[in-house]
């Protein structure tokens, strides 16, 4: 991964010296700037003779540049020394979206560009939605807006029974309890998410599946099987680095587009061109036996179906 | 003349005409691949919200480039791992990438240089948005769900790293790889 030379140890001193020694002589020449574009945004506002339109256009460019300037001059200005960058950091002056990924990576440079989250199911490895939010927030911040776009999709379905999301799985980055109530209230199940780096057990005991369905409040709505289910994807949740390997090979781990809607076009495509690969695995039903026993359990279309009661695990 | 270079030859090209599918065999991955996009819908989405945000093009001159064909170019570069230019370039000979594009018949003309030029996908581009692409992918899923070949009961989350390939070259980065080249060759 590309990095700014901003190492956790080692020669990050000379690279703040040179920082400091550029920023000073650029904002000097950008001081003589400013005054220019301020008095180009008031002659603008008296420009009677453009239309409405190109007026307006070009007004919002200036101030979009002058907002520019004055959050790259706050930033240089600010002590960095010894700090880690945060995640409101310009580090491309030319695109302020992009952000530093502080992404479980220790002892190495950090890296700059986007997080893109994914929402999919882990049988067969479909993404059913796709989010890229600017400035890499933490990973709790990425499920609701998830389940929401999968809810969307869920509602274009037009056959009956309507699917619903039954059960949540992810890594330990979204182990928080607000999170967890949010998802309990929509009628999801969280078991698939850890709350300890210990290694997520294949099955809930039998004394566990009533404990876990009163914990959540689901009594009602979710069965024992769909506990079991919920078990066997925390359990699988690795799975997922196999499809973020598909999206890598189909270019969505660099981003060549411009700017947060080139990114989010190109991830798009990756992910569109990931999902129709998938599905014609799954037409062809070269599936791995986790996947091909998950869909017979959630009576999805397979080519065997003597199997059904077989254990996923 | 600039008009001129956007020609769809396969509309007006001479010679005998060749039909594409009965070409292509129902077992090629390209074929297979093509055939899981809703295709009829996901334009109908791209057309709407084209018209909602941009002027109605004229009808005067040649018609343009069909979004069907734009938008499978740009799903197939990201299948095939091409360059714009490449992909325009196997759509001119490769049979299974013109029906992935949905054309049906070709006519055999080899002076003709291209089919559609590479300069057409950047502003195609330029033109989604993020509402859009949610769109489509969303019609994705619905389509695969009622084909009762997935089911949203239980999904997994997860994040990854999106490095930024285009970052201009700057002063700081420029000195940080060669001090990162001189203590590389200065090691023993």
């Amino acid at each position: 991964m590309r990095g700014f030379g901003r190492q956790c140890r080692g020669i990050g001193k000379v690279f703040v010296t040179l920082v400091r020694r550029t920023e000073t002589q650029l904002l000097e020449r950008g001081e003589q700037v400013l005054p220019l574009a301020r008095a180009a945004q008031a002659y603008l506002d008296d420009a009677t003779h453009l239309v409405a339109e190109q007026r307006v256009r070009l007004t919002t460019q200036l101030t979009a540049a002058l907002e520019a300037h004055h959050r790259i001059a706050y930033q240089s200005r600010r002590r960095t020394q010894g700090k880690a960058l945060s995640h409101c950091t310009i580090v491309n002056a030319y695109d302020p979206t992009i952000a530093p990924i502080c992404k479980g990576k220790s002892h190495c440079p950090a890296q700059f560009g986007r997080k893109p989250g994914l929402i999919a199911d882990p049988a067969a490895g479909v993404i059913f939605a796709l989010r890229l939010p600017v400035g890499n927030p933490s990973d709790v911040g990425y499920v609701e807006p998830l389940v929401d776009k999968v809810e969307q999709a869920i509602t274009r379905v037009r056959t009956r029974p309507t699917p619903a999301i039954h059960s949540l799985a992810g890594d330990l980055a979204l182990n928080d309890a607000s999170l967890r109530e949010a998802l309990h209230a929509r009628g999801i199940l969280t078991v698939g998410i850890p709350k300890t780096v210990a290694p997520f057990p294949p099955s809930p005991t039998p004394e566990e599946v009533p404990r876990v369905l009163s914990e959540a409040g689901l009594q009602e709505i979710r069965t024992p099987t769909q506990v079991h289910l919920a078990y066997a994807c925390g359990y699988s949740r690795p799975v997922v680095e196999s499809i973020i390997a598909s999206l890598l090979c189909r270019g969505a781990g660099c981003l060549t587009y411009k700017g947060h809607r080139g990114a989010i076009v190109q991830t798009g495509m990756a992910v569109m061109a990931h999902n129709a690969a998938t599905l014609v695995r799954i037409h062809d039903y070269r599936l791995s036996k986790r996947a091909r026993l998950f869909r017979r359990r959630l009576c999805l279309r397979c080519r065997q179906v003597n199997q059904c009661n077989a254990s996923i695990n | 003349m600039k008009l001129f270079r956007y020609l769809q030859h396969w509309l007006t090209g001479r010679g005998p005409s060749l039909q594409v599918a009965d070409f292509v065999p129902e077992t090629h991955p390209i074929r297979q691949w093509a055939d899981m996009f809703p295709w009829a819908a996901m334009v109908a989405a791209v057309d709407r919200s084209f018209t909602q945000r941009f002027p109605r093009p004229t009808t005067r001159g040649r018609p343009p480039v069909s979004i069907r064909v734009l938008l499978a170019l740009e799903l197939l570069k990201h299948e095939m791992a091409c360059s714009d230019e490449q992909i325009c370039s196997r759509l001119r000979t490769d049979l299974a990438v013109m029906y992935a594009c949905g054309i049906r018949a070709v006519q055999v003309d080899g002076s003709q240089a291209h089919f559609v030029l590479p300069e057409v996908l950047a502003p195609f581009r330029r033109r989604l948005d993020e509402p859009l692409m949610e769109e489509l992918l969303a019609l994705q899923a619905a389509t695969a769900m009622e084909d009762g070949l997935v089911s949203p009961a239980h999904l997994v989350v997860d994040t990854f790293p999106s490095e930024q390939g285009s970052q201009r070259v700057n002063d700081a980065a420029t000195l940080y790889k060669a001090q990162k080249k001189s203590s590389r060759s200065s090691r023993p």
